[in-house]
């Protein structure tokens, strides 16, 4: 150890840092107006896409179980979500997605939703009920890796085909939509905005500050001891099905939350969002922002959206998807640390190149470990 | 000399009377003909409708096509009444083509010679200033009833037996003695029942007990189906007006009816459950190639599929008119070849070979690219698959345009086959032909030849092959540009029974997964059996329920709970290495 990577002395202070900015400053910025609203509402939508990254971090950095149903828990949530905000609309008679298959009452199921505290629950309890489920089913009989994947995959298509049916009575193809209220404010005012951020905000910070905790733990020494090699974990006599399924639940809730968060600020809920394809779109922001790091995903999710609010307007829009998928190839190819392991990487190619040029270069006996060690 | 005079006479008495019957013949039959049109003409100028519409029944007794076609032009209001100088009414038909003045020639209705004015000149008449004959709602009945006959005369045994069917519509008793009269000449099997079968529905509105009695046991015994509804309607009357024998045999005709449609819906239900499980075998036969046996986990197999359904669409314009692309702004024009209709039946044998070449080129593209890094790394070709593939995608959107394009089918496809009333779409048989070739070339590929050899050592153990002297990279780029080449093939396939677009891709990627999960990974005994269970179970719940995506949702949940019990599938590749 000659010294610590710059990255790790500045993280904590640099970590709080960022956290106040995106807490304390911006809100303040939007409400001086040096931020449009418009930019704080997509913020917003950066920060909740941050904590569905970091969801999928959680299984496929840290436990090496990728994870395509992530969007499946995200769209749960926010239908949670949704179903408490269309009960919050208020008016005569019921919603057109229920009138329209010749309903004149709300089913039963929704009447409970007009409490919030309900509603939290529920965002907590259906998508960890079915992560229970489904992960007890998958690991108990030690489904692992591809397999896994392409499972959590079948089980989105089907939740999709499922959720797109109007006889759910969750809305079919059109979902919820034409939010008013939250908690008694309108969702229309500029400070009910500007809270809902600041909620993401925080949410976001304390799911980073959680994960940090738990990756650090004993917990998380088993987790990527997991990855790494389950079959060792499991002669030692860990019961491995049942660490996966514990971090499996927790990133479903941390997802549901996402979209929980998501649904008030743009507005609208419908199956389209429960697709595979917007799952694998969140493992390009993990693999893009670096994974098996807390911060790396939040960084590649942002700089993701960002870039594709910024190209998918105007003439770049047809191009967006080529950049996507290139993107994508060429991190997977060549920077499989992402964003937060290019300085390293930038570091070890430096120091390659000039131990070829230096021609007294000292023999590999007298090279400290660190240097051969690949 | 005196013999030869004697006989002379008779022999030219016996030419003469040859050619007499001759010309009688001849004469007579054109006369027929004659009769029909002047029959038709007379009626367009009778004085009243009931006159009109006896004449037209007069042409019963002797029902002939040529008065379909002109009843055909009256309806259209193509025959003109011509009124002379004289006041005398001439149907006419016009002939040739317009003059400037928008005159026509003439032809009168009931020969067909033209008509002549007075002066020995040709008539033309203007359409606009004739008047043209008129039909009211009891002639075209009239009409309708001649030209019934004709059809069930028409010598096309399919349009007889359509007639047939048809003459049981509305059950009107007065049809039957043409029909038993039919039923007296005619020799055709399927005439034959079609006939009893619209003699028995018509007879089920019979005045006589015993008649009816007899016509429901009848129908029960021919299976019929579009008996059923009337023996139900007939059911409900005889129930009504108590008709004790009419309701036990409508009954007992019922029920066996019911057994009938019941097997139908069974092998139909079976056949279509094979077609599916042959199309999901087709699109997910060259995943178990690069999924299966390779290991790579490749999202971009529906672009394959997308890349042979493509490259079908060009060949079939190759074959005809010619295609008008532009890539990236680039304005390409192929030249066509312009075969017409033989090119629109031969393009698909052509197109078969090369959607499997050209996506065969792009995996050999891809493979020595990109996925020769990721043989370690399954997860991430997975991912960097998924990059392709939407790049793929959107390559394929600015090339052919974002909507889909139009494939059509060779006509040997169209049309279906139909025994004992389960229908046969040839385009089903076909894909279960396609399905069942695919699989042996596959077979006969893998464990026949060296190459096949070279792949499943690879396979089993790349480091130990390529110790042994295995070029590995090689057969890996190859056993890669196999599996994407039958990814070609599928969406070659794919284009006779789908749409083709950009992203029809997608639509396959989720279920060529889970066939080749299900059947066990590295078996491709293994994908076809899986995709011939999920492809029935898909349909027969199908079946059941009334309901295709709630089936469809319960065969996800059942694979799930599969692997539960069979993790690895149905056929284990065992080995010893743990992870």
């Amino acid at each position: 150890m000659i010294k610590q990577p710059l990255t790790g002395r500045l993280h904590t202070p640099l970590l709080l840092t960022l956290a106040v900015i995106l807490v304390v400053v911006v809100p303040l910025l939007n409400a001086f107006g040096y931020i449009s609203n418009f930019t704080l509402g997509n913020w917003g939508k950066y920060l909740c896409y941050g904590i569905l990254a970091i969801s999928i971090d959680l299984l496929w950095g840290y436990t090496g179980l990728l994870c395509l149903g992530q969007a499946l828990f995200f769209t749960l949530g926010g239908y949670m979500m949704g179903m408490h905000l269309m009960r919050m609309i208020g008016g005569d008679g019921v919603p057109t997605f229920l009138s329209m298959v010749g309903r004149r009452e709300w089913p039963s199921f929704f009447i409970p939703f007009s409490s919030f505290p309900f509603a939290l629950l529920m965002i907590v309890f259906v998508p960890g009920l079915l992560a229970y489920v489904f992960g007890y089913l998958a690991f108990r009989s030690r489904i692992k890796g591809v397999y896994f994947s392409i499972l959590t995959q079948a089980l989105t298509y089907g939740a999709a085909l499922l959720f797109f049916r109007n006889e759910l009575l969750m809305g079919g193809n059109n979902g919820f939509t034409d939010f008013r209220m939250l908690l008694g404010y309108s969702l229309r005012e500029d400070s009910t905005k500007r809270g809902l951020y600041i909620v993401t905000a925080l949410l976001l910070v304390l799911v980073v500050a959680g994960c940090k905790w738990l990756t650090q733990s004993r917990f998380g020494l088993i987790q990527r001891a997991i990855r790494d090699s389950e079959n060792r974990v499991l002669f030692s006599g860990y019961a491995t099905a049942n660490f996966k399924l514990f971090i499996f639940v927790i990133s479903a809730v941390i997802a549901s939350f996402a979209g929980a968060l998501f649904v008030p600020q743009v507005g609208i809920i419908n199956p389209s969002e429960m697709d595979t394809s917007k799952s694998l779109e969140a493992v390009v922001w993990v693999a893009l922002g670096g994974r098996g790091t807390i911060i790396g995903p939040v960084i590649g999710a942002i700089s993701v959206n960002a870039l594709k609010s910024w190209a998918s307007v105007g003439a770049t829009a047809d191009f967006w998807p080529l950049m996507l998928g290139g993107a994508f190839v060429l991190v997977v190819l060549f920077m499989p640390k992402g964003i937060i392991g290019l300085p390293a990487q930038i570091q070890g190619w430096i120091a390659k190149s000039r131990r070829a040029k230096s021609p007294e270069e000292p023999s590999p006996l007298s090279t400290p470990p660190e240097a051969i060690d690949p | 000399m005196l013999k030869q005079i004697t006989h002379r006479p008779t022999a030219i008495i016996s030419w003469l009377m040859a050619f007499s019957l001759y010309f009688v013949l001849v004469f007579v039959s054109r006369a027929d003909e004659v009769s029909i049109r002047k029959t038709v003409a007379d009626a367009t100028v009778a004085a009243s409708p009931a006159e009109q519409r006896a004449l037209i029944s007069s042409l019963k007794l002797k029902p002939a096509a040529e008065a379909v076609t002109l009843f055909d032009r009256w309806k259209a209001g193509e025959i003109f009444l011509f009124k002379d100088d004289a006041g005398l009414t001439t149907p006419v038909l016009l002939t040739g083509t317009a003059a400037p003045d928008g005159s026509f020639a003439t032809l009168r209705l009931e020969n067909g010679s033209p008509l002549l004015a007075p002066d020995g000149s040709p008539v033309r008449i203007n359409p606009k200033t004739v008047e043209a004959a008129e039909t009211d709602s009891g002639l075209r009945k009239v009409m309708k009833e001649v030209s019934d006959l004709v059809s069930l005369a028409d010598p096309d045994l399919t349009k007889r037996i359509r007639a047939i069917q048809d003459s049981a519509i509305g059950q009107k008793l007065e049809k039957l003695p043409a029909l038993l009269a039919l039923k007296a000449t005619e020799k055709n099997q399927s005439a034959l029942r079609a006939l009893d079968e619209s003699i028995a529905i018509i007879q089920l509105r019979s005045p006589i007990s015993s008649e009816r009695v007899a016509a429901c046991t009848q129908l029960g015994q021919l299976k019929s189906l579009p008996a059923y509804d009337t023996i139900k309607t007939i059911l409900t009357e005889a129930k009504k007006a108590s008709d004790g024998p009419t309701v036990l045999a409508a009954k007992a005709a019922l029920k066996a009816i019911d057994v009938h449609v019941s097997q139908i819906n069974a092998a139909g239900t079976a056949f279509r459950g094979l077609s599916l499980g042959s199309v999901l075998l087709v699109v997910a036969i060259g995943l178990a190639i690069t999924f299966g046996l390779m290991g790579i986990i490749n999202m971009a197999h529906g672009e394959f599929i997308a890349v042979g359904a493509y490259t079908a669409y060009v060949i079939q314009n190759l074959f005809a008119t010619g295609l008008k692309l532009s890539p990236f702004g680039v304005s390409l024009s192929l030249p066509g070849m312009d075969l017409g209709a033989k090119g629109a039946n031969l393009y698909f044998v052509v197109a078969i070979p090369a959607s499997f070449l050209v996506a065969a080129l792009v995996g050999i593209l891809l493979e020595r690219s990109v996925i020769q890094h990721l043989y370690k790394r399954p997860l991430e070709s997975l991912l960097a698959t998924w990059g392709i593939s939407l790049v793929m995608q959107q390559i394929l959107k600015f090339t052919f345009g974002s909507n889909n394009v139009q494939v059509s089918s060779p006509a040997w496809l169209s049309g279906n086959w139909t025994v004992n009333d389960i229908v046969f779409g040839w385009n089903r048989v076909f894909v279960i032909g396609f399905a069942v070739l695919i699989i042996l070339v596959t077979w006969l590929v893998l464990n026949k030849t060296s190459l096949g050899l070279l792949i499943r050592a690879v396979m089993q153990n790349r480091n130990m092959a390529a110790c042994m002297g295995v070029r590995t990279e090689r057969v890996n780029t190859l056993t890669f540009a196999f599996g994407c080449g039958l990814a070609g093939l599928a969406g070659a396939f794919l284009s006779q029974i789908s749409n083709v677009g950009p992203s029809m891709g997608q639509l396959y990627i989720v279920d060529s997964f889970m066939t080749v999960v299900v059947g066990g990974v590295g078996n491709i005994m293994g994908t076809v059996i899986s995709a011939l269970g999920i492809g029935l179970a898909d349909q027969s719940l199908q079946q059941y329920l009334g309901n295709p995506v709630i089936g469809k949702i319960l065969v996800l949940g059942a694979i799930i709970l599969f692997l539960q019990w069979r993790p690895a599938g149905l056929f284990v590749t065992r080995s010893r290495s743990l992870d």
